[in-house]
């Protein structure tokens, strides 16, 4: 049975136990130990590193020590945490210098990066540990050929120098993981661009037209859901389809649902056990479809 | 106020080093969600500013806080200039200024004072077991804050606020 | 052995310099050295009466060795040289020197120290002659004839040239067909004309009506003195300049040229088909096929991967002249060569790696040699522009410049033809089908060749949109089947989504994939964007480091059809003039081995710049150094490079260098500290001329020594400087970059490096070493270091190497 320290973030915790609930049910259904540690902090996303890189470098390197300490890969849910902890991991092993001063810093609390740990997406962890053929295996319910538009969310993806997960202009990974559940992953235009997510907060008009465009890109292409990764693209869609409704006075309807609730699903998990009311767009056509 | 040009000044951070090579080719903008969607943001425009020094313009704009993060224009440039993290060098250097956006000093507040983007409540933890799903983990705040103070980084932003206020 | 006799003839330059220098103790100096026979006084000595002194002196047996203080050393030596050689003495037994530049010029505010100095410089010449052992001139014998490969528009031109001249010319083309990419491109800018348009040969027009029609109707392929070889490489070069074995691997055509009669029974019967690469993929083709009716040879050809030979073999049967052979094998040809020239083009780079733009994905994306071909009228599409995915009409196209090119990722130069090629079919779309909309979106339109300019104006007139921005993505719409180009109007700065039936890529253009095989079977060097490399881009763009082999056309670096020309009809005079005359005369000034020390190490062998050295086998088995003499240009290298001093030059042998070091540093005459500068006869020590010509000064207790590259430089001598007293020490070479020997320069630096740690062991201060790149017009700089070097050495203490 292969571990993992599990970097759960910020957001999953606070506010989508349907995320947490999923991955944690999916990950151990198929054989993978998820070890809570202790002291895990914030990732240091973007808007630390905004503020400051050279702060943000080493909140993550400190996050990145606990598990060295643990003995222990990282698996993260959220495709910000991803980037921001697999780009520090990538930026401190090839860069020596870098690495001198942050560990400089670290040194204030007795830590030192030592790069000898991986930072995975558990999606790796999916197609690496557990392999599509197992995968395909433990389907009991498969997703009956749902037309699902993928959303990987940027930071899967990019900055590709350093995450190195997939080709960052035709991504097959994702797709890959929906279509052994027994979805279709189908085109949609514009399917890799982001969702807005970060200027939430900051512009949200700008934020808003830009998921709008997401949603209707995947609407217009037929999809019955949008799959995302990240907590952040799925609060921007599923959220944002309200605001959508309420600014430009349209209705799409459209269910977002986390790829860990559909892997769930299609491991025969009752939905009653996965706290899908966080949903504000019901997602029952969905279930309904696939014979829940 | 510095004598260096503000082309140096960026391209001597790290994150700024690529910002010369630009050719104003567009692809970043081409790229852009934010530029698709708005014309209050364009990457190129702000290299551009930058590689003719317009220091005020860029630092003290709206335009550099309108960066998604997406790396969208990064990952496309053919020059192989750094644009996102060009961006991230120039909000570095705009909140040394004393320049920064309220949504970012919340977001610092909470880190200073939880090591999270928000602290955890008694109502959520009892939620959470409702859930059954396992109690938080404790954050070590007092070894995060030992971090921010030996970046620079409380003292930065306490400095940020005070030339505000 | 003769004895030595040394005259020593001293210019004044018509008294000019006896106003500085003081010629009578000068001439006292020279009187008492030993050796010295001869000493004479005149206002010039490069010719007319001055020149006759050295000449009766010669006649008369009085000298035998000849030093000459002149000016314009660079020009007068040539003229004595010659003069003393038809008086029967070894050109090479002379040394001139210039007092002027060197001495009198820069030091003329302090004469007695330049007067000194002077004499050192005589000392340091004289011994050197002393030293001179005579050298030979030698005579190889060279075959008129030249091997061209590569049959495109440039390979063509550059065998026709010579064909013609008279020269027995080989052409190569690794195709079945000549053309080449050129051939492919339907019409060239700036003319509008053919793309497959040369220049007939002349000796064919007095007999036909050939005049300038296309390359396969031009009667090149009847020059009798030319031979053409399809699908044909280079495996395997031997030999030498003037004298090359080459052996060349033909594939098989499975059909005889002379009795094919291009009748096409053959394909029309032929079952197989694969798609049409020279097409650009836009139709099929047979498994036997012809390219296009208009080709040489004119005769089909079988597609080793796609046939089924024997398991088939219905084009034997139908074929009316029995011209179809299955059981051909691929035949080894040695051809013998006094020249290569290279002319092996570029081609389109692949632009599915830059995935944005689709490709390998989208049918309707294409490049613009695929819309060359489809606007052809022999093309795959007979001249109709359609959309490849569905041949309907096309009503959008829209073009995208550097694609490949000016990107750091990929080929970070710019091809410097693609916005040509663009605005040529842009042109050619908006005159022949007016109602089709046309947009280029580029970063820059450079137009920069004669004419050039007129085609963008004339696109812009016929109503070409421009969009100033680089397309980020191109998006295909499974609905509509159209594309979506997305894109920044940088001058709006707006957001466009252009809609296209048909996006064309103007493709970088990059070295064919084998180029880099060809040059390591030749000897040549590739430059970091994988072209072949020129010896000087200036002055001699067709001439590569080795003598007798030239390059031309694209394969040098993308270039229009002018261009390419201009450089074919270059290489070819290049060779002409290097065989003309069945034979290379050579004055053997080149590197030997002292087998005795040589042995088991492969640094020169490695490090010649000019493939001059090999290594073989001695009788106890012990591999030595072998200098070709005829390769050698006696630059060197190999001497600053042998870690055993086992190899020398003949014209500057060791000893030569150390008398020289040593006599330079015998005098000072100064209160200053003694320097000396080791200087490149290329630009280093022309650049100590230009700083005397230009009247610059400096102080006389700088010394020059003249090495031919500062490649030639070891340890060791820097060392012996220091032990004959010098203070400091400059080395003076070219720029790293443009040596005149490749590596000369940076191989200095090395040792200057090496040199600068050994001192700092002795306890001597490393800054009292420096190495100075300069060119000719760089005097200003070398008299500014020889005052600073000065004004170091005087600050420290002063320091004598034991």
């Amino acid at each position: 049975m292969k571990s993992y320290a599990l970097f759960l973030g910020c957001t999953i915790p606070a506010r989508q136990p349907n995320y947490e609930i999923s991955a944690r049910k999916s990950l151990e259904k198929l054989g993978i130990e998820l070890v809570d540690l202790d002291n895990m902090t914030c990732c240091a996303p973007p808007p630390l590193r905004s503020i400051d890189l050279k702060t943000s470098l080493a909140l993550a390197a400190y996050n990145i020590c606990l598990a060295e300490e643990a003995d222990l890969d990282i698996v993260t849910l959220c495709t910000g945490c991803f980037e921001s902890l697999a780009m520090t991991n990538s930026l401190l092993r090839d860069n020596m210098k870098l690495r001198e001063e942050i560990n400089g810093i670290l040194s204030a609390v007795g830590k030192e990066f030592k790069g000898v740990k991986e930072v995975k997406h558990y999606l790796q962890v999916l197609v690496n540990d557990v392999g599509l053929t197992r995968l395909k295996r433990e389907v009991l319910k498969p997703l009956d050929n749902l037309k699902v538009a993928a959303f990987s969310g940027c930071h899967l993806i990019r900055p590709s120098k350093y995450l190195k997960f997939d080709d960052p202009e035709r991504p097959r990974i994702y797709d890959s993981l929906i279509e052994v559940l027994g979805a279709k992953s189908i085109w949609y235009r514009n399917k890799l661009r982001c969702c807005g997510g970060l200027l939430r907060g900051y512009a949200d008009d700008i934020a808003l037209a830009i998921a709008r465009d997401k949603i209707v890109n995947a609407v217009s292409a037929g999809a019955e859901c949008i799959a995302t990764l990240c907590p952040f693209c799925f609060l921007t869609l599923d959220l944002g389809q309200m605001l959508i409704k309420s600014t430009y006075k349209e209705e799409y309807n459209l269910p977002i649902i986390h790829y860990a609730e559909l892997l769930s699903l299609s491991l025969g998990v009752d939905p009653k056990e996965l706290a899908l009311e966080i949903h504000k767009i019901k997602i029952d056509k969905v279930l309904e479809k696939i014979g829940w | 106020m510095s004598t260096i040009r503000f082309m140096e000044e960026i391209r001597r951070r790290y994150g700024g080093e690529t910002i010369a090579l630009c050719y104003q080719c567009g692809t970043c903008t081409g790229s852009c969600p934010v530029s698709k969607t708005s014309d209050r943001y364009n990457p190129r425009e702000i290299i551009r500013l930058a590689l003719l020094d317009n220091r005020q313009e860029v630092l003290y704009g709206d335009a550099i806080w309108l960066c998604a993060s997406c790396y969208n224009c990064q990952e496309r440039c053919p020059q192989g200039v750094e644009i996102a993290e060009i961006i991230f060098t120039l909000r570095n250097l705009a909140i040394r200024e004393g320049k920064i956006p309220k949504l970012y000093e919340e977001f610092a507040n909470n880190l200073v004072a939880s090591g999270r983007l928000a602290p955890i409540s008694k109502f959520l933890e009892k939620k959470r077991a409702e859930y059954g799903l396992p109690p938080m983990k404790p954050v070590d705040i007092e070894a995060v804050n030992k971090i921010f103070s030996a970046t620079g980084f409380l003292e930065l932003f306490s400095r940020s606020k005070g030339e505000k206020s | 052995m003769e004895e030595i006799k040394v005259g020593v003839f001293l210019s004044d330059c018509g008294g000019q310099l006896s106003k500085i220098l003081d010629f009578n103790a000068i001439t006292s100096f020279v009187k008492s050295i030993p050796g010295v026979t001869f000493v004479a006084q005149a206002n010039e000595f490069w010719r007319g009466d001055g020149l006759k002194i050295i000449l009766e002196a010669i006649e008369s047996r009085q000298v035998n060795r000849i030093v000459v203080a002149e000016s314009i050393p660079k020009v007068s030596e040539v003229a004595i040289a010659k003069a003393v050689e038809e008086a029967g003495l070894n050109p090479h037994f002379v040394e001139v020197i210039d007092l002027k530049d060197h001495c009198a010029w820069p030091h003329r505010d302090s004469p007695l120290e330049a007067t000194e100095k002077a004499k050192a410089m005589l000392l340091a010449a004289i011994e050197k002659v002393k030293l001179m052992e005579p050298i030979e001139r030698a005579e190889y014998p060279a075959v008129k004839s030249v091997l061209v490969i590569g049959g495109g528009i440039a390979g063509m031109q550059a065998a026709e040239d010579l064909a013609e001249m008279g020269f027995q010319v080989y052409l190569i083309e690794k195709e079945p067909f000549l053309g080449g990419l050129a051939a492919r491109a339907n019409r060239f800018f700036p003319t509008d004309d053919c793309a497959i348009c040369i220049q007939s040969p002349s000796s064919l027009k007095t007999v036909a009506n050939t005049s300038r029609k296309c390359v396969y109707r031009s009667g090149i392929s009847e020059l009798p003195n030319l031979k053409i070889y399809t699908s044909s490489k280079v495996v395997k070069v031997e030999g030498a300049p003037g004298n090359y074995r080459v052996a060349i691997e033909q594939r098989p055509r499975y059909v005889e040229i002379e009795k094919c009669i291009a009748c096409n029974l053959c394909s029309n019967t032929c079952p197989v088909e694969v798609p049409d690469e020279y097409n650009a993929k836009l139709k099929t083709r047979k498994a036997i096929y012809i390219t296009t009716p208009l080709v040489y040879p004119p005769a089909y050809v079988i597609d080793e991967k796609a046939c089924k030979f024997h398991e088939c073999a219905k084009c034997v049967e139908v074929c009316p002249t029995k011209a179809i052979e299955l059981d051909q094998k691929p035949k080894q040809v040695i051809l013998n060569v006094g020249s290569i020239i290279v002319a092996t083009g570029f081609k389109e780079f692949d632009p599915s790696v830059i995935k944005e733009y689709h490709y390998d994905e989208y049918p309707d994306v294409i490049t613009n040699l695929e819309f060359a071909r489809m606007i052809d009228s022999f093309g795959p599409t007979n001249g109709a522009i359609i959309k490849p995915s569905n041949r309907e009409p096309v009503k959008h196209i829209v073009f995208v410049q550097c694609v490949g090119s000016r990107d750091r990722r990929w080929n970070p130069y710019c091809s410097s033809i693609c916005c040509m090629i663009s605005l040529k079919h842009a042109i050619f779309v908006k005159e022949t089908n007016p109602e089709i909309d046309v947009t280029i979106c580029y970063i820059d339109i450079r137009t920069t060749g004669r004419e050039h300019e007129y085609y963008y104006e004339r696109a812009r007139e016929l109503g070409v949109k421009f969009v100033k921005g680089r397309p980020a993505e191109i998006i295909h719409d499974p609905a509509t089947n159209k594309l979506i180009v997305e894109v920044e109007d940088e001058i709006l700065k707006k957001f466009l989504e252009l809609e296209a039936d048909l996006v064309v890529l103007a493709t970088a253009m990059v070295p064919p994939e084998d180029a880099k095989e060809l040059a390591n079977i030749l000897g040549l060097e590739i430059d970091s964007d994988g072209f072949f490399k020129e010896y000087n881009a200036k002055l001699r763009p067709t001439e590569t480091m080795h003598r007798g082999i030239y390059i031309c056309g694209g394969a040098t670096f993308p270039k229009d059809a002018p261009t390419a020309s201009l450089h074919a009809h270059s290489a070819a005079i290049k060779a002409a003039k290097f065989l003309m005359n069945g034979k290379i005369v050579k004055d053997l000034k080149v590197a030997v081995v002292n087998e005795d020390y040589c042995g088991d190490c492969e640094f020169c062998p490695v490090t010649c710049p000019y493939n001059a050295i090999s290594l073989v086998p001695k009788d106890n088995g012990r591999l030595v150094a072998k200098v070709s003499d005829l390769l050698c240009e006696g630059c060197g290298v190999c001497v600053g490079t042998c870690p055993v001093g086992a190899i020398e030059l003949k014209h500057l042998k060791n000893n030569q260098i150390l008398a020289q070091i040593r006599a330079l540093l015998s005098i000072n005459g100064s209160s200053k500290p003694l320097v000396l500068a080791i200087c490149c006869s290329e630009c280093g020590h022309a650049a100590v001329d230009s700083s005397g010509m230009a009247m610059m000064s400096y102080p006389a207790n700088v010394r020059v020594l003249r090495v031919p590259c500062a490649g030639i430089i070891q340890v060791q001598h820097i060392l012996e400087a220091f032990r004959a007293g010098a203070q400091g020490v400059m080395i003076v070479g070219c720029k790293p970059d443009g040596c005149h020997h490749g590596v000369g320069a940076q191989k200095a630096q090395r040792k200057v490096e090496l040199a600068k740690r050994l001192l700092s062991e002795y306890g001597v201060e490393p800054e009292r070493l420096e190495m100075l790149n300069l060119l000719f017009i760089e005097g200003d700089k070398f008299a500014e270091a020889a005052k600073k070097m000065t004004e170091l050495v005087e600050s420290l203490e002063f320091i004598k190497l034991p």
